[in-house]
């Protein structure tokens, strides 16, 4: 300790920082961007389940195709998937104790769900664009407003799957909690109707669970609420199961979040 | 009259722990580090070091007590860049490259500036591709290292900085360690390692069972609990690969017996005497506070 290390400590001036916050949310996007594993998920699969399902089938779906109805079902797909990734990952992050070494930047906590809000979304917004381009020169056909108002539900509801994401993440710790996550999409998925139509005991069932409701309100538009293998779902309906699990979600992210701040 | 670096005075912090049970982690901490000290933190796992660390740095609200880091709270020093740390449960992203990390944190602090001189500085320069999963423990802690000194701090908390490096790499660590402390940074660290606090501290804070138990200049503490010891150096000629000659050896404790010496022990000096003696009276349950 010397006297000129003393003052030089004391009285040096400090401009108060900004943080950079695009900056840091642009490496994050790059990192998350090169988990082949997760791409191959987010964008790989339900492109590949398009091309598969979809491609060529011009049979008549209220104002579209058949085509225009799946490839809404398998944007919905990836597109949850992206913002249940994103999401889950930022919960693990923070568990991991990278959090921790944000908390000593000058970053606010909220400024952190914002980045990783908007990483969801940008994620959210590549499968979307994907499958709705190859839609477009593929023969999927609808009304101009089935294209915009799906698009735009598919993108805006993956926000409902992030607060899934989180919610899931919190509840099941550790590193596997992603894989659980994304296995119950897949369940899910089956279950609200994005592989494959249901009829019967499976559709009763597969009308209370959190993806049939966000899919059929994308393909509302096209579809006008009728079911591919007859029935008709009132708009009420969609909109019910699109609320209910919004908040049954948000409970759950919120006990999580409760119940891993009670621990430090 | 400087502002300290650290004030802090009354600090307590209790714990639930999972059978609902409370465990107090510190207990009535009163602590003053002036700008450009060199402190360590030493005592067994569970002590209360980590707690403390926690609370000065403003990621712990303390139960009763003030602190203030140079004149501020904790959190607005944090904030201000001016103090930083190194802590035993932060976490690295595995699939960021050791210059991303380094990257990303700069963008938050707003000093992108500091990149290249903070990798140069911990050694990380020729690592700077590497993604942090195929570093070494030791490389990884040099990367946090770096990711302290990004904004430039005054004073830099290490929360058993060398935990999981080699003797190489913990050597290493600390010759950066110096050479920066030799810039006018106040450094305080925590450590169970004897030999790190007897090496590197001016001042050795004695921690146990969440209360101060000692606190003065290291060598201070070495003496008063660790006792005295004689020490000579044996003509070269004795001291072979495998230690000093037995049977010279026997002639010096036949030399010494006149004088009333005996028990004569060949020993480095340490501080673990004085370790020993005051944590080891009450060593029982400690898995409760150790955190």
């Amino acid at each position: 300790m010397t006297s000129t290390a003393l003052t030089a400590t004391t009285t040096r001036t400090r401009t108060a920082p900004r943080p950079a916050m695009v900056a840091y949310a642009r490496l994050d996007l790059r990192r998350q961007l090169r988990d082949r594993m997760a791409m191959f998920f987010i964008v790989g699969l339900p492109t590949f389940m398009y091309l598969v399902f979809g491609l060529g089938s011009d049979d008549a779906v209220g104002s579209g195709n058949v085509a225009m109805y799946i490839m809404i079902s398998m944007a919905c797909y990836g597109a949850v998937t992206a913002t249940t990734g994103i999401a889950g990952s930022a919960a693990t992050e923070q568990m991991m104790g990278w959090g921790r070494q944000l908390g000593l930047t000058p970053m606010r906590p909220l400024a952190f769900v914002a980045a990783k809000a908007a990483l969801a979304m940008v994620a959210a917004a590549m499968p979307v664009t994907l499958i709705f381009a190859i839609g477009a020169v593929t023969g999927a056909r609808g009304a101009w407003s089935d294209w915009v108002l799906g698009a735009a539900i598919v993108w805006l509801g993956s926000a409902l799957f992030a607060l899934y994401g989180l919610a899931v993440s919190l509840v099941f710790r550790g590193a596997n909690a992603a894989g659980i996550a994304s296995g119950f999409i897949v369940i899910m998925a089956f279950l609200g109707g994005l592989f494959t139509p249901m009829s019967g005991v499976m559709l009763d069932i597969g009308r209370f669970t959190p993806l049939y409701g966000y899919a059929a309100l994308a393909r509302y538009p096209l579809t006008d609420g009728w079911l591919p293998i007859g029935g008709h779902d009132p708009l009420w309906l969609p909109i019910a199961n699109v609320a209910a699990w919004t908040v049954i979600f948000s409970l759950l992210a919120m006990w999580g979040v409760r119940r891993s701040r009670a621990r430090t | 009259m400087t502002t300290p670096a650290i004030h802090a005075s009354g600090l307590r912090k209790s714990f639930r722990a999972t059978d609902g049970t409370t465990v107090v982690a510190v207990d009535d901490v009163d602590l003053t580090i002036e700008p450009g000290e060199i402190v360590a933190f030493l005592g067994p796992n569970g002590a209360g070091k980590t707690t403390t660390v926690d609370m000065l740095l403003g990621l712990t609200a303390p139960d009763a007590g003030t602190i203030e880091v140079y004149g501020t709270s904790p959190a607005e020093a944090v904030r201000a860049g001016r103090v930083s740390a190194v802590m035993q449960t932060g976490g690295l992203l595995n699939d960021f490259t050791v210059a991303e990390t380094v990257r990303a944190i700069a963008a938050l602090h707003g000093r992108p500036d500091r990149v290249g001189l903070v990798l140069e500085r911990t050694g990380l320069t020729g690592l700077a591709n590497r993604r942090v999963e195929a570093c070494s423990g030791g490389e990884q802690q040099r990367l946090k290292f770096a990711l302290a000194l990004v904004p430039d701090p005054d004073l830099v908390i290490l929360d058993e900085p060398t935990t999981g490096m080699d003797v190489g790499a913990r050597q290493e660590f600390w010759q950066t360690m110096r050479a920066d402390a030799a810039l006018g940074r106040t450094i305080v660290f925590a450590t169970h390692y004897l030999a790190e606090a007897d090496e590197f501290a001016e001042r050795t804070v004695l921690m146990n069972r969440g209360r101060i138990v000692h606190d003065a200049a290291t060598s201070d503490v070495r003496a008063a609990y660790g006792g005295r010891t004689l020490t000579f150096r044996p003509p070269a000629e004795v001291v072979g690969a495998d230690g000093i000659d037995a049977a010279w050896l026997a002639r010096v404790r036949d030399a010494l017996a006149p004088l009333g010496i005996s028990d004569l022990e060949v020993s480095a000096a340490s501080l673990e005497a004085a370790f020993l003696a005051l944590t080891q009276e009450n060593d029982d349950d400690l898995i409760g506070a150790a955190r």
